[in-house]
């Protein structure tokens, strides 16, 4: 899944989160997820002045177009001198699963 | 404080090179001391300068506080309080020079301002608003290195650089001081409340502040998790450790910091847009 803003998106792209009219689950729901994009849905949402969408799947390069080793390897350069502290341990996991699953294989690149 | 340091804080603190502020602020001062001013007077005051109450209105409405949003000058009063307005109109100069000249290092202050609020929103603190101010602010003594000492931030950058030294290390090797105690002289001169001073003194040192160690130990945290997603560039390529006080203080559990990475790099997405719209 990814978030995106409204006027990157292109049609045949997946709703992977309802849409509300303002922004959150507040507003008054108006598309619901797993909904297929549409040329006249994405107008209608920017009449609406829906700035955000999750989509499925990582379809556009955050970071230029770097693959997973990369952005690990990135990340594992920048804990370099606090790795042996437990908990600066935990947080470089949780980083590193969280792009695992951001890029990796239920809904990464590998899938489309 | 040895020569060199109080040269160094001669130079820096000389007002007439420092950007100026705007006569606006002054007066706001003057009112937000009085207790007989009323909000919308204050409100007034600051709508008259059209380009300062403009970009007070673009960073109320940024994602840093970006639960609000905010139309009027009146408005962004209420919802973020007085304090928070003046901080804003105060530091517009430094975020303009920031927007143009070191993008960087506006995206990480936007970035940490965003993180800082939503650990301030799970752990329920009072004052989120001021928390992300603070947040926002925290590395204007690096502005002020920057504009006053180019020379000397040249330097810092190589020797962090070559040595693999963090910023901060390398600011003493250069300077004998560095942007915390940079930032503190700043927050004084400007008459900022100890709120959103000690989180700027002591981002890296929480256990140094008196009044307000919760704040300053969300800021430091905000600024620990910012640096390890690697987003904007605060000038640092290592990551810090989170300090054992400040991890005691807010008590934050290894549940919460999980949620925490997934909401704030969701929210990123915004931080980068909004930075890019500013430039444009």
């Amino acid at each position: 899944m990814q978030k995106i803003p409204l006027m990157n998106a292109v049609a045949g792209m997946v709703l992977a989160r309802d849409v509300f009219r303002n922004g959150n689950s507040t507003g008054f729901p108006v598309c619901s997820k797993n909904t297929v994009l549409t040329e006249t849905l994405i107008t209608r949402l920017e009449n609406m002045d829906i700035a955000f969408i999750h989509v499925k799947g990582h379809l556009l390069p955050l970071d230029g177009d770097r693959s997973l080793g990369d952005i690990l390897h990135d990340l594992e350069h920048r804990f370099v001198k606090v790795r042996q502290d437990p908990l600066m341990a935990t947080l470089h996991d949780i980083y590193a699963d969280y792009y695992r699953r951001l890029m990796g294989d239920d809904g990464g690149r590998q899938t489309e | 404080m040895d020569d060199r340091r109080s040269e160094l804080k001669k130079i820096i603190m000389d007002t007439k090179t420092l950007p100026t502020l705007p006569g606006v602020i002054l007066r706001l001062n003057e009112l937000s001391e009085s207790n007989k001013a009323s909000v919308q007077e204050m409100a007034k005051i600051v709508s008259s300068d059209q380009v300062l109450a403009a970009r007070i209105l673009r960073l109320a409405n940024s994602p840093s506080y970006g639960f609000y949003r905010v139309s009027t000058i009146s408005n962004a009063m209420i919802l973020l309080g007085v304090n928070v307005v003046k901080s804003l109109a105060l530091s517009s100069s430094f975020f303009e020079i920031m927007e143009k000249d070191r993008i960087g290092l506006w995206e990480h202050s936007l970035g940490v301002g965003l993180a800082a609020n939503l650990i301030a929103r799970k752990l329920g603190l009072p004052e989120c608003e001021e928390i992300a101010t603070a947040a926002l602010l925290h590395d204007i003594g690096k502005v002020v290195i920057s504009l006053k000492c180019t020379d000397a931030e040249t330097q810092i950058r190589s020797i962090a650089y070559e040595k693999q030294l963090f910023t901060l290390e390398a600011e003493h090797e250069v300077i004998d001081s560095d942007h915390t105690e940079i930032g503190a002289w700043l927050a004084k001169s400007w008459f900022l409340p100890d709120k959103l001073s000690e989180p700027i003194a002591f981002h890296h040192n929480v256990d140094l502040a008196e009044n307000h160690r919760v704040k300053t130990a969300v800021v430091h945290v905000a600024d620990v998790l910012i640096k390890a997603s690697g987003f904007g560039d605060s000038g640092d390529s290592f990551v810090p450790q989170i300090q054992q006080t400040a991890w005691d203080v807010l008590k934050l559990t290894k549940q919460q910091l999980a949620e925490l990475v997934e909401e704030i790099e969701e929210m990123l997405v915004e931080v980068k847009e909004f930075s890019l719209e500013m430039q444009a």
